[in-house]
């Protein structure tokens, strides 16, 4: 009962936070079908600096503290990413009417983390006096790349094994009917059968073997990433304290809410796309982040009572492994999984998966630390 | 005196300028222009209008100016091997007359 009347106050409380409320407000004025237009160049600099913020947080905080207490959620946070893909794999990809590929992008996506979710996660907590750890942002990185990688070498494993067989099918059925086709004397047929499949017979012969290296590489030059890694690098090397006072924490929530305001539009003009696929893309983006969330948190509990990861720790730990990339996943599944569905994997993330994390998942999981720290 | 040219005009997904670039510079093109752009096709609408937090909508339209056909079909042909089974694209060629233009021309100009 404690758990459902919190859950249900820090709803109506975050239904009322900036965050929130701006993120709802941008649904409805494009559903109203409002002609505000952010710049995309504005949106670019606020994640930039809302990333910046997070890591110089982390930089300057893990200069003041012990690095040992960050191994064990660093490592479930990797966990985490994996286990999200292989989720995927196993529940979103054996329904009907979902494609392996596109629900292995699916995963990867929702495996991967969103900055923006996160910064409304560190703000509710900052909001409601929760103590915790100033480096918990930087266990971003952690869950976000082992997510995006698992997710593109498995598709590609999966994509190797499909045309393999297919392979093996072609042959037998080529000294099946090769005969009739050679009587036929239809030469030009034989040299192009079409272009498609053309195509596929020469991507084929290429890519075999999936690279980590590059994916974990073109993550890490994505603009949050690199942005986040540069904030934590210069908190932890430089002395940033006086442009983190004056600049970047003052503006942190004001650009937050702009960005919500942003997210709120897209999920509405995304919504229309993800009306195209299969409807189970709908559950999956409403359940996954409590379950994926609820993993992270019973792991980081297990951390809680190990090594004294604040409870505030733990809810960040589960609203990253609620959330699902917006701004540098998309990209990257785009280039790793290319034949992937982007409607479905960036519909699902962006229309559902952002707003449930947000507005539900960010206040349930704050309500059940809530709980757990009182009793 | 204007030379005659070939523009070879590219439109495909953002993601893949970095990659298109390479091939039309491995081509031996002597330059490129490109520009993001915007518009509807067999895709859905792809915009640079909407409101994006990502880039993945965003589509990004080439002029390379070639001296000859052969040149022109060979970028063509490989960037849709390559790009156009996945991702959305068009390539389309016209014939042009270079005016002005140090590298395309000469010192000496066209």
């Amino acid at each position: 009962m404690d758990l459902l009347s919190n859950f249900l106050m820090d709803f109506i409380k975050q239904l009322q936070s900036p965050t929130l409320s701006f993120l709802i407000g941008g649904i409805f004025i494009a559903a109203f079908g409002s002609q505000l237009q952010i710049p995309e160049s504005i949106v670019k600099i606020i994640i930039f600096m809302l990333l910046t913020k997070i890591g110089l947080t982390g930089g300057i905080a893990i200069r003041n503290s012990n690095l040992t207490e960050m191994i064990l959620p660093a490592a479930f946070s990797v966990l985490v990413g994996i286990l999200i893909v292989f989720i995927a794999r196993y529940t979103l990809a054996k329904l009907p009417k979902v494609k392996t590929l596109d629900a292995l992008a699916t995963g990867g996506l929702f495996g991967a983390v969103s900055g923006s979710t996160m910064a409304a996660a560190i703000t509710a907590l900052e909001e409601q006096n929760i103590k915790f750890e100033a480096w918990a942002g930087a266990l971003y990185p952690f869950m976000d790349i082992p997510a995006l990688v698992t997710a593109i070498v498995v598709a590609n494993v999966y994509l190797n094994n499909m045309k393999r067989k297919e392979q093996a099918q072609s042959a037998m059925q080529e000294s099946l009917s090769r005969q009739p086709v050679a009587a036929g004397d239809y030469p030009d047929q034989q040299s192009y059968p079409s272009t498609r499949q053309e195509y596929l017979s020469r991507q084929r012969s290429v890519d075999s073997r999936v690279k980590i290296w590059p994916i974990v590489q073109e993550s890490l030059q994505g603009p949050a990433l690199s942005a986040m890694l540069l904030g934590l690098a210069l908190g932890l090397f430089a002395r940033p304290e006086s442009v983190y006072k004056g600049f970047y924490d003052p503006a942190f929530r004001g650009l937050l809410s702009i960005l919500m305001l942003v997210m709120g539009m897209e999920a509405w003009s995304r919504l229309n796309e993800l009306r195209k696929v299969a409807h189970w893309y709908v559950v999956y983006s409403v359940v996954a982040p409590f379950v994926h969330g609820l993993i992270a948190f019973g792991l980081g509990m297990i951390a809680h009572y190990a090594t004294g990861f604040s409870l505030g720790g733990v809810v960040v730990l589960a609203v990253i492994a609620a959330s699902s990339s917006d701004i540098s996943g998309p990209p990257t599944l785009r280039a790793g999984i290319p034949s992937a569905n982007p409607s479905a994997y960036i519909g699902a993330s962006t229309a559902i998966g952002t707003p449930v994390a947000i507005g539900l998942c960010i206040p349930f999981f704050l309500g059940l630390a809530q709980t757990l720290g009182a009793g | 005196m204007a030379k005659p040219a070939k523009k070879l005009v590219i439109i495909s997904e953002k993601i893949l300028l970095k990659k298109i670039a390479q091939i039309i510079e491995e081509a031996g093109a002597t330059g490129y222009t490109v520009m993001e752009t915007g518009g509807k096709g067999s895709r859905n609408v792809r915009s640079s209008g909407q409101p994006s937090v990502s880039d993945t909508t965003v589509n990004v339209k080439f002029e390379v100016l070639t001296h000859d056909r052969i040149m022109a079909q060979k970028i063509a042909d490989h960037v849709a091997e390559k790009f156009f089974l996945d991702y959305a694209g068009i390539i389309y060629m016209c014939d042009a007359e270079v005016l002005y233009g140090h590298s395309f021309c000469g010192p000496e100009g066209c």
